[in-house]
C-alpha cells in the first residue's frame, strides 16, 4: 500500500522505524505498568523501592 | 540460595562492601542515610553463590524512621542465614552498641571490622582475636574500600551460616537481668522467635513490641511498677542503653590501643571543620564553592582572566585577531582544537569538554549523518523528519551531556568527600527557622542530580509533615534534565539580547539560587499553614573527610550517562517524532511544509492554550511562532529534556523561513556551522519576539512546575496518600505559575515589585495573625447553616 502512495524503500523504512519507536515506547510503558513496575524504576540504579523490582 | 544481610551503623561502609562483593554500582556517599531501602546482589566466590542483602544503616534496633524499620523487620522476619555486622573500626564503641543488640537475636553473626586501613594509618591497633573471644562471634578485619579481607569474611560467614546460634545479651548481669530472663521464658513458652531480643525490647518499652505482645505486657509492667533506679528512675530505655554502654566500655573498648594517649585528638577533619562549619563563615564558603562549581562548568572566561586583562588595558586577542580564523572558520584542524580551549578568553574545564564533545565529536557525527541523508535522494519530508526532527532533537539533548556530567562530577566530589554532610549541618540553623531540619537538605541537594532518588531519600526524615514539605520542594532544586533549558535560554539571552556581553555561568547560578529561594519560601509557607508542626531535632554524625574515590565518581557518572542516553533514545526520541509529525500535518491531515507549521495540529492546540501563559510573558503577546513555548512547556511535563528537543526540532524547521539577518546576535554562519542546532534555537527564540523577562519567566516556570512523569510517580508512591499527592500537583502548578508571573511582571515593569511585596506582606501578616489566634476562620458549614 505504501508503495502505491509513491513512497520509496527508504521512506517506508523510516515510517516503519518511527512507528516502531513510538509504539515501542508506549507499549513499554504499558507493559511495565502491567508488570507492576512503577515510573521511577528506570530512574536510578538503586532498584525500585516501590514495586520491589531491582534494576540490577 | 543462602542469604547474608549486611547490617551496621549509617555510613560505616555497607554499600561499599556490597558493591565490592557483588560487583554492583549502587550509590555510595560519604554521609549517613544514603541507602534507604534494602537491595540484593549475588556473591559467587563462596562454596555456593550467596545472596547479599544491603540494609539501610541503623544506630539501634529501636527504629524511629521508615528505613530503620526496614532493616529491623528484615532481620527479624526474613531470617537471613547470617548477619554480617559491619563495624566502623574508627568508631568502635559507638558501632558496637548495635552489635550488642544484634547478638540478642537467634541468628549467626560475623563482625566485619571495616576501615581497618584508616585505623592503621592513625597508628592505632585493634586486638581482633580478643574482641572475637569477648563477643563470642567471629571477627574479621577488612577494608571494603581497598577490598582486603573480603574472602576471609565471606568464608567465615558461610561457615557460621551452617551453624545454629542462640542469642546472648550483655545485660544479663545488670539489675534488669532477672526481669529479662523471666520475660524471655514467658515469650519462649508462647513459641515466639528470638525470645531474648523481644524480651529486652519489651522491657525497654519499645512501641512495636508492646503492640505485638499484649499478653506479656502486663507482667512486665507489674515488675516495672516496683522498680526505681537511683539515676534513671523508671526510664527503662535509658537503663538498657546505659547497661550496654557500660559493658562496651568495660569489656570491648580495651581491645583498642590508641597511638596517642590523649582520649580526644584533633584530627585533620576537625581542623577543616573549624573553618568549613564555622558559624559565620560556613554559609558564605558554601555559596562560594557552589559558585566555583558553576564557574568551572559554564564559564567562557576562566577565573575572569580575560576581564582582568581588559582592566589592565591589554585585552587577550581572539583567534580572528591572531589570523587563525578566516571567514568564520578555523584555518586548520589544529586551530579547531585550539578553539575548544581559547578564543579571546580561556574557557573553563566544563566548557572545554563541552566544546570537544559538540564541535569535534557529536557535531561532526550528526553533520556527517545529516549530509548522508540529504544526498540519499529521499523525499524532502523524509529528509526533514530525519534531519530536522530526529537529528536536531536528539543532537540538542545529547549536546548537553558534558555540562550535566561536569556539574554532577563536582557534586559527587562534594558528596564523596564528606562536605555535603557539613552543608546539612551548617544549614540546619537556617532551615530550622523555616520549619525544616538540616537533614532534609540532603535529599534536596540530591535533587540537583535527579528528583526521583531525592524523593526516595526523604525516607530518612522521621516527621511526616517535614517529609511532605521536602518532597514538594525537591523539584525546585534544578535537576540535570533542566540544565539544558537553563543553558540554552541563558545562551539566547547573552547572544541575542546582551550581544555577547555576559556570563552564562552567572545566569545559570542565579537561576539555581532562585530555585533554592523559591523552595525556602514554599517551605516557610507550608510549615506555617497546611503542614504545621514541631521541627524535629537534627542529630547527624559528621563523617571524616576523605579524598573522593575515583571508582565511586566514575560509577556515579556512568549511571548518569547511561540513564541520560537511554532516555534520549526512548522517550525523547519518540516525543520528537510525534512532535515533528503533529507539526507537519494540518487538522484535515494534509501534509505541511516547514514554512507552514503555524497551521499545524500542534500549533492550533497550543494557540488555544497560549492566553493561559500571557501573564507569564510567553503567551499571546508573542509573535508568529510564540506557541512553541507553550508546546515546549507542555512536552516538558513528560520529561524536561523534551523542552530543548522540542525547541531544536521546531527551530530547525523554522530557521529556513526566518530572516536571520534581522535577528541581531545570531548569524547565518553560526547557524550553518552549528550541527547541534542550538544556534537555530536561539534564532527561533528571537523570532518569537519574546523579551528577557519572558525568557527568565519561562525558565522559572519550568524549574518549579511538575517535574516529569517519573518524579510524579515517585511522589505518588512516597507520599502514600492520594489527597496529599493531589495537593502536591496543585502546589507545583500554582507555585510555577506564580513564580513565572512574578518574575515576568517585575522584569517588565519594575514598579510592580511594590505590588508584589505588598501582596506577600499582606499574606504573611494574615498567616502570622492567624497562627497567633488573632483572627479566626469560620467553618464553611456553620456559615451555610446561618445563611
Amino acid at each position: 500500500m505504501l508503495f502505491c502512495l509513491g513512497l520509496g524503500v527508504g521512506e517506508i523504512i523510516l515510517i516503519v522505524a518511527c512507528v516502531a519507536i513510538v509504539v515501542g515506547v508506549i507499549v513499554g510503558v504499558i507493559v511495565r505498568k502491567l508488570k507492576g513496575k512503577c515510573a521511577c524504576c528506570d530512574e536510578c540504579s538503586e532498584g525500585c523501592p516501590h514495586c520491589k523490582k531491582n534494576a540490577k | 540460595m543462602k542469604r547474608f544481610a549486611l547490617a551496621g551503623n549509617p555510613n560505616c561502609g555497607k554499600t561499599t562492601l556490597f558493591n565490592s562483593l557483588t560487583g554492583s554500582t549502587a550509590h555510595v556517599g560519604n554521609w549517613p542515610g544514603v541507602t534507604v531501602d534494602k537491595r540484593d546482589g549475588v556473591y559467587k566466590k563462596c562454596a555456593e553463590p550467596v545472596a547479599i542483602v544491603d540494609l539501610p544503616g541503623i544506630y539501634s534496633l529501636s527504629p524511629y524512621t521508615p528505613e530503620e524499620v526496614i532493616a529491623r523487620n528484615y532481620i527479624l522476619d526474613e531470617k537471613p542465614d547470617c548477619v554480617i555486622n559491619i563495624v566502623d573500626a574508627t568508631n568502635l564503641e559507638r558501632n558496637l552498641y548495635l552489635t550488642t543488640q544484634l547478638l540478642e537475636m537467634d541468628v549467626p553473626i560475623v563482625i566485619a571490622l571495616n576501615m581497618m586501613d584508616a585505623v592503621e594509618r592513625q597508628g592505632d591497633k585493634i586486638d581482633g582475636k580478643e574482641l572475637e573471644r569477648r563477643l563470642g562471634v567471629p571477627v574479621v578485619k577488612i577494608s571494603a574500600l581497598k577490598e582486603t579481607g573480603l574472602q576471609e569474611l565471606m568464608d567465615k560467614a558461610f561457615n557460621e551460616s551452617n551453624k545454629t546460634r542462640r542469642g546472648s545479651t550483655v545485660l544479663k548481669d545488670t539489675k534488669l537481668g532477672h526481669l529479662i530472663g523471666d520475660v524471655k521464658i514467658a515469650l519462649a513458652g508462647q513459641n515466639v522467635d528470638n525470645p531474648l531480643f523481644h524480651a529486652i525490647k519489651l522491657v525497654e518499652g519499645d512501641e512495636i513490641e508492646v503492640a505485638m505482645h499484649k499478653e506479656t505486657v502486663n507482667m512486665v509492667e507489674e515488675f516495672k511498677a516496683t522498680f526505681n533506679d537511683d539515676i534513671f528512675g523508671t526510664d527503662f530505655e535509658a537503663l538498657v542503653a546505659d547497661g550496654r554502654y557500660k559493658y562496651i566500655s568495660k569489656y570491648f573498648a580495651p581491645v583498642l590501643t590508641r597511638k596517642s594517649k590523649e582520649k580526644f585528638q584533633t584530627t585533620r577533619s576537625d581542623k577543616a571543620d573549624k573553618v568549613l562549619t564555622n558559624r559565620w563563615a560556613g554559609i558564605p564558603i558554601f555559596l562560594v564553592i557552589l559558585f566555583l562549581i558553576f564557574h568551572l562548568t559554564f564559564s567562557e572566561n576562566f577565573l575572569f582572566v580575560s576581564t582582568f586583562a581588559d582592566w589592565a588595558g591589554r585585552p587577550l586577542p581572539t583567534l580572528e585577531d591572531l589570523g587563525l580564523v578566516a571567514e568564520g572558520e578555523p584555518i586548520n584542524y589544529g586551530v579547531r582544537w585550539l578553539a575548544t580551549i581559547y578564543d579571546g578568553a580561556i574557557f573553563s574545564p566544563g566548557v572545554i569538554v563541552n566544546n570537544i564533545w559538540n564541535d569535534m565529536l557529536v557535531g561532526e557525527l550528526f553533520g556527517w549523518i545529516g549530509g548522508l541523508v540529504e544526498g540519499s535522494g529521499m523525499a524532502p519530508w523524509a529528509v526533514g523528519l530525519i534531519n530536522n526532527g530526529i537529528i536536531e532533537g536528539l543532537g540538542a539533548v545529547l549536546s548537553f551531556l558534558p555540562p550535566i556530567l561536569t556539574l554532577f562530577l563536582f557534586f559527587s566530589i562534594l558528596e564523596d568527600s564528606g562536605y555535603m554532610a557539613r552543608i546539612a549541618f551548617i544549614l540546619d540553623r537556617m532551615f530550622r527557622r523555616f520549619g525544616l531540619s538540616g537533614r532534609s537538605f540532603l535529599p534536596m541537594i540530591m535533587g540537583f542530580g535527579c528528583s526521583v532518588p531525592a524523593m526516595i531519600n526523604t525516607r530518612t526524615l522521621a516527621d511526616e509533615k517535614e517529609r511532605t514539605a521536602t518532597v514538594r520542594v525537591i523539584p525546585f532544586f534544578s535537576c540535570g534534565a533542566k540544565l539544558p533549558i537553563l543553558t540554552a535560554v541563558a545562551g539566547a539571552i547573552i547572544v541575542q539580547f546582551a550581544k555577547g556581553n555576559g556570563n552564562a555561568d552567572l545566569i545559570t547560578y542565579a537561576m539555581y539560587l532562585l530555585g533554592i529561594v523559591v523552595a525556602i519560601v514554599s517551605v516557610l509557607l507550608m510549615r506555617s499553614t497546611t503542614l504545621k508542626g514541631e521541627t524535629p531535632p537534627f542529630i547527624m554524625e559528621l563523617p571524616a573527610y576523605h579524598a573522593p574515590q575515583f571508582k565511586n565518581l566514575m560509577a556515579h557518572l556512568w549511571d548518569k550517562t547511561k540513564h541520560f542516553v537511554k532516555k534520549a533514545f526512548t522517550i525523547i526520541l519518540a516525543s520528537t517524532i510525534v512532535i515533528w509529525v503533529l507539526t507537519h500535518f494540518a487538522f484535515d491531515w494534509t501534509f505541511l511544509q516547514d514554512e507552514a507549521i503555524n497551521d499545524s495540529i500542534l500549533a492550533g492546540l497550543c494557540k488555544l492554550l497560549q492566553p493561559l501563559f500571557t501573564p507569564l510573558g510567553f503567551g499571546s503577546q508573542l509573535g508568529a511562532y510564540g506557541w512553541v513555548f507553550v508546546l515546549a512547556a507542555v512536552a516538558g511535563l513528560i520529561a524536561k529534556e523534551n523542552v530543548i528537543s522540542t525547541f531544536a526540532t521546531l527551530g530547525a524547521c523554522i530557521i529556513a523561513v526566518l530572516d536571520v539577518g534581522s535577528l541581531g546576535g545570531i548569524t547565518a554562519e553560526a547557524i550553518a556551522t552549528d550541527d547541534t542546532g542550538i544556534s537555530s534555537v536561539i534564532a527561533m527564540i528571537a523570532a518569537t519576539g519574546i523579551t528577557v523577562p519572558g525568557l527568565i519567566s519561562f525558565i522559572a516556570f519550568n524549574m518549579t512546575t511538575i517535574p516529569c512523569f517519573a518524579a510524579v510517580g515517585t511522589a505518588k508512591s512516597e507520599l502514600g496518600n492520594k489527597k496529599r499527592f493531589n495537593w502536591t500537583l496543585v502546589f507545583w502548578l500554582v507555585a510555577s505559575y506564580l513564580v513565572g508571573a512574578i518574575v515576568y511582571t517585575i522584569g517588565s515593569w519594575w514598579w510592580t515589585l511594590f505590588i508584589w511585596l505588598a501582596v506577600i506582606g499582606a499574606v504573611t501578616t494574615l498567616i502570622v495573625l492567624y497562627n497567633k489566634g488573632k483572627i479566626k476562620l469560620k467553618p464553611l458549614k456553620k456559615m451555610s447553616k446561618r445563611s
